[in-house]
């Protein structure tokens, strides 16, 4: 690995987008670059002249063809791309006067960011309280997995508990955003 | 015949009402920005991905259409149903201005 880049693993839930982006921002001020993001988590950034860049997060699923007008339109507007982490779009732009910093330019295109968010928790959210119950079946028939089962049964339930409250967030952060 | 289902789009935002404004002739992204913070007078900057997630929304209610693409930039043009829509939307506008017009004095 070439010394002048650095890799942190930093955590974000959903709806802490806005504490991101400052994050980034405050890494590229010390002279730290995002130069790309992976999953899980994970942030590798380079060294060079400390500038004041903003940073700014979309969330977007599409084709590749559609990524590529996405980002066209993007950089037209002075935006440029760095990467995606899951489905999460990285923009950066250097603060300069008379430079617009927002992707997004009111509340309604920002609450349908987050409704975006919301439909892919959603289905997990679905999809794990249905699969809880099936496999709460092996319960009541002992058999030598049993304990492997339980556990992962356990587990199953605390990722459940996991988007439960990220959707219950997500929503409390949409209606913060409605008030506005 | 089908049933004039229009009126459930409106109000639109003061974004979409813009964006919509502009598509009366084709253009492509980056020129509906420009065009909408022209024709408003600096009043109203739509960013990429406020313009972007309204193009999506617009191409799936057939609103609009897309009708060029080079160099991965795509042009949409409003559909007769975006046309009605607008229309009705200017109709509104009209009717709240005038009657603001009508208190200005007194405010």
């Amino acid at each position: 690995m070439v010394e002048n880049t650095i890799r942190k693993i930093k955590w974000f839930w959903v709806w802490q987008d806005e504490q991101e982006e400052a994050w980034l921002r405050s890494m590229s001020q010390k002279g730290w670059h995002l130069s790309s993001v992976g999953l899980p988590c994970i942030y590798r950034f380079r060294a060079g002249e400390p500038r004041d860049y903003v940073y700014r997060l979309d969330y977007q699923t599409f084709p590749k063809k559609d990524k590529q007008e996405y980002q066209q339109l993007f950089r037209d507007a002075g935006w440029e791309y760095i990467g995606e982490m899951s489905a999460w779009q990285y923009f950066r732009k250097e603060v300069k006067e008379e430079e617009p910093l927002e992707i997004f330019t009111d509340v309604e295109s920002k609450i349908a960011k987050y409704k975006r968010i919301l439909t892919f928790l959603w289905l997990f959210w679905i999809i794990l309280i249905v699969v809880i119950p099936v496999r709460g079946i092996s319960f009541d028939n002992p058999y030598p997995w049993w304990g492997v089962i339980q556990a992962t049964q356990v587990f199953t339930l605390l990722i459940w508990l996991f988007f439960t409250y990220a959707v219950i967030r997500l929503m409390l952060r949409i209606r913060q955003l409605r008030r506005l | 015949m089908l049933r004039d289902d229009t009126n459930k789009y409106l109000p639109l935002t003061e974004s979409t009402y813009y964006i919509m404004l502009t598509l009366v002739e084709p253009l492509h992204g980056y020129a509906v920005m420009k065009k909408i913070e022209e024709i408003s007078k600096g009043t109203v900057k739509v960013g990429p991905g406020t313009l972007y997630g309204a193009f999506t929304l617009l191409e799936k209610e057939e609103l609009i259409v897309k009708v060029n693409e080079e160099d991965r930039r795509k042009s949409y043009v409003l559909t007769p149903k975006g046309k009605k829509v607008l229309m009705k939307q200017i109709k509104r506008l009209e009717i709240m201005t005038q009657k603001g017009l009508s208190v200005i004095d007194v405010l």
